[in-house]
């Protein structure tokens, strides 16, 4: 081989000389030995498992965005951090249930909008709460304030919601969640109703100092807060989706606080790295097993009841959740309302009797489809699943969706059996807004229509005897369960960890209260 | 020269163009309603209805291909539905962080593998060859996440010398974030080059100006490293600049296994939710990277060896 070799300003020895000394000095172990622990100097690092995205309680996409505005902003009351769901004052120096349509409130006189928009008033409640439920906002949290109709101004720090009729979620979602906060009149009529990403006004215990997408969002002690102070000077919210990249960063001393997976509690519950501590709370997700009553191959209720027996939920939760959650009884989670103490049919299978239901549907060679999201979890328990129907002799074959297509699924008329999870917020009106007829086509995958239902959903919503709400949400998942159309599995769980020199504040589900959090 | 640039970047356009459309076509053929999976259960039929119209999901493909091309020809990438910022700003918030995980990754894997291999080249069938090789395959062999998972637990929670997450601030901190996935995604490209660059200097070596220059009783280490290696290193800016679509690709997984921002970890969010503006965008500026990298590698090829230029 002949190499002819050509002129050229930069010469070859150079070329190579350079990126070796490149190489070589980017190797260098600049950060031996020198990191700090996470929770010095006043910073508390905390795990979120999505990034923020929108400052705009109207347009918030959850829990992500509310940790963030919940301590820039404030709300009348918010959730008290404990084991138990409740709420205090917050913006609130006195909020009442006159009757049953009119909350009145008065506003503390200590609390202020940064940027120069002044002290908060009844005006700034007014706007916020009133531009959710507009039209023209187009708010997704819209349903969240229910059947708000108006807040009238009495006085400049005073006033009284009316509703249209009686909202028991008010006090459980409408005003200590996402569509509670108040946000500044004059800072967003100034910018066109709207904003994005950066704050127009804060007024909480903490100000958002910065946001780099998809790396940190920091917030700094608001210089101006009047309340209670807070514990930490800088709390950073760090978006890590991976539960196990957590793990490690905790370990590392880079977290504080997060989240941890399901599969790691036996180990943390050993002992936690660092002096730390493992707290484990209920969870508000329920994950049920529908059966698409619509489906031709489904039509059989004495089928639908041979399959509800013969799920082993016990061995589903063992094998898909490493036996750290419980079985659920239904849709709504213990220390709500309308928790069932226990569902119909028993968590244990009873293969007998599902084998005798199925002779009793006339049902031969059955095969199914079980839809489920291309996650270990859940692919995990359509295996179980698979496995325990097979020895009724009910074959099923376990499609894997990616999760675009999955939540597409109100569309998939072969939609046969399901494995699926939804999220919640506090209130059981929550849990049975998707089951009603109306939301078939939408949510409502099982095709599930019940009268009963419908008008249990509608009456409880506006019921604010805990008792009598407890009674028909009770009755509202015998009835889903009665139409052979669901098989509840589990609430999931909430494990986190958190380092030594932290003194957690979390709601009764194990969501983080980041403006509540101490230091031991 | 100037006519081979000219050509090269004419063909990497015409990649760019066919890559970008594919991905077009593709993203819009996967199932799921994507104002649905961007707003939520909740949003309102109207905004829904808004939402598709500004997207233009309601045209047909072929006219959504035609808006989404005239919108690049005027720089505009367009705007995230969920935050209202500009794709554009998105993309090039995200992109400086990938850019510098695969430069750090080529830089310390070239200049570990190129002298691995020389040095191997050098000492051929003894020991050291043997021991080089056995590493340079075990290099190669060993799948990044392992490595990446494997690094992050020694030398971030046993010996904690380098940070587990995050991608720092300020330069030195920076840097200080950049080594664990660095190491982790160009490890297996040590052993490839390392391979590489001893199979074509043990060519080289066998020429007969190395043998004339031997027997001119230059100095060996002269030899091997003047006028072997440099002749044999030419195969090697190709295979960085080829490299470049798998450092992309690697950098996906090291930017979510280290909790990383960048533009892999922003493509798989924004499939995930069907946010075809940033996916459009990310995709665009991903795939420009890699043909832009591949098209600069042959003009370096092309200037270091004149047959290059007529070789096509």
């Amino acid at each position: 081989m002949k190499i002819e070799w050509t002129k050229a300003p930069v010469g070859r020895r150079n070329f190579l000389k350079g990126a070796t000394a490149l190489g070589a000095a980017a190797a260098l172990p600049m950060g031996l030995g020198g990191r700090a622990m996470a929770a010095e100097g006043g910073t508390l690092r905390v795990r979120s498992y999505g990034d923020l995205q929108s400052i705009d309680p109207a347009f918030s996409k959850g829990v992500i965005d509310e940790e963030i505005h919940a301590s820039i902003y404030n709300k009348l009351i918010q959730y008290k951090p404990g084991r138990e769901w409740d709420w205090q004052m917050d913006a609130a120096a006195m909020i009442e249930q006159g009757d049953e349509t009119h909350i009145k409130f008065a506003l503390r006189d200590d609390i202020g909008f940064t940027n120069g928009f002044g002290a908060m008033t009844a005006e700034d409640v007014k706007y916020s709460f009133e531009r959710i439920v507009a039209d023209e906002t187009e708010s997704p949290n819209k349903p969240d304030m229910g059947p708000l109709s108006h807040v009238e101004v009495t006085g400049e720090r005073e006033g009284t919601i009316v509703l249209k009729e009686p909202f028991a979620p008010l006090w459980s979602i409408a005003l200590p969640y996402i569509t509670g906060n108040i946000v500044s009149k004059k800072a967003w009529e100034a910018a066109g109703g709207k904003a994005t990403t950066d704050p127009l006004a804060e007024s909480g215990p903490y100000l958002r100092d910065s946001w780099s997408p998809k790396e940190k969002t920091v917030l700094k002690r608001n210089p101006d807060w009047k309340g209670d102070a807070p514990a930490w000077d800088t709390i950073e919210i760090l978006p890590i989706d991976d539960e196990n990249t957590a793990e490690i960063a905790f370990e590392a001393g880079e977290l504080d606080f997060t989240r941890v997976s399901l599969g790691s509690v036996q180990r943390y519950r050993d002992g936690v790295p660092n002096g730390g501590t493992l707290l484990e709370y209920p969870s508000l997700y329920y994950t049920w097993l529908g059966m698409n009553l619509d489906h031709p191959k489904l039509q059989n209720k004495k089928l639908r009841q041979a399959i509800q027996h013969a799920i082993d939920v016990p061995s589903v939760l063992e094998a898909a959740y490493f036996g750290a959650v419980d079985p659920s009884t239904g849709i709504i989670a213990p220390g709500l309302a309308g928790n069932r103490p226990q569902s119909l049919v028993p968590p244990q299978a009873d293969f007998a009797k599902a084998a005798e239901l199925l002779a009793e549907s006339g049902e031969t060679n059955v095969t199914l489809k079980l839809d489920t999201l291309n996650k270990t979890t859940f692919t995990t328990a359509a295996q179980v699943i698979q496995a325990t129907l097979a020895q009724i002799g009910i074959t099923v074959e376990v499609n894997v969706l990616e999760s675009g297509a999955f939540w597409a699924s109100a569309d998939n008329e072969d939609l046969q059996l399901v494995l699926n999870r939804y999220s919640m917020t506090p209130d059981p009106y929550y849990a049975t807004s998707w089951f009603i007829t109306d939301q078939i086509g939408h949510w409502n995958w099982e095709q599930f229509s019940n009268e009963e239902f419908d008008k249990i959903h509608t009456e409880a919503s506006q019921l604010t005897d805990q008792a009598k709400r407890d009674e028909l949400y009770r009755r509202a998942q015998d009835v889903m369960e009665e139409s052979g159309a669901y098989r509840f599995l589990t609430h999931e769980a909430t494990p986190v960890v958190h380092s030594a020199g932290v003194v957690p504040a979390l709601r009764p589900d194990g969501l983080a209260l980041l403006r509540y959090f101490g230091k031991a | 020269m100037l006519l081979y640039a000219l050509r090269r970047f004419g063909l990497a356009l015409l990649i760019l163009i066919v890559a970008v459309t594919v991905m077009f076509l593709m993203i819009r053929a996967v199932p799921g309603d994507p104002v649905q999976i961007m707003l939520g259960p909740r949003a309102t039929p109207e905004l829904q209805a808004r939402l598709t119209a500004e997207l233009a999901l309601d045209q047909p493909i072929w006219k959504q291909l035609v808006i989404f091309y005239g919108n690049l020809l005027q720089g505009d990438l367009g705007i995230d539905v969920f935050s209202g910022r500009s794709v554009t700003d998105i993309v090039f918030q995200q992109l400086p962080h990938t850019l510098w995980l695969i430069l750090g990754s080529i830089i310390w894997s070239a200049t570990l593998g190129i002298g691995l291999g020389a040095y191997a080249a050098a000492h051929p069938n003894t020991l050291i060859d043997r021991i080089t090789a056995a590493i340079s395959v075990s290099f190669v062999a060993a799948p990044a996440f392992v490595v990446a998972l494997l690094s992050l637990l020694v030398f971030a929670v046993h010996l904690q010398w380098f940070p587990a997450i995050g991608a720092g601030e300020g330069f030195w901190d920076r840097l200080n974030h950049l080594v664990l996935p660095a190491f982790a995604i160009g490890l297996s490209w040590v052993g490839y080059i390392a391979r590489l660059v001893r199979a074509s200097m043990l060519e080289v070596m066998g020429e007969s100006h190395i043998r004339t220059a031997r027997a001119f009783g230059i100095n060996e280490r002269r030899v091997v490293l003047v006028y072997a290696l440099r002749i044999a290193i030419l195969p090697v800016v190709t295979v960085i600049g080829v490299g470049m679509g798998f450092l992309l690709s690697s950098a996906v997984f090291a930017e979510i296994v280290f909790a990383r921002p960048g533009l892999g970890k922003l493509v798989i969010d924004s499939i995930t939710t069907r946010n075809y503006p940033i996916v459009m965008g990310s995709v665009l500026i991903s795939t420009g990277l890699f043909v832009v990298s591949t098209a600069l590698a042959d003009l370096i090829n092309a200037w270091l060896d004149p047959r290059a230029r007529t070789a096509h």
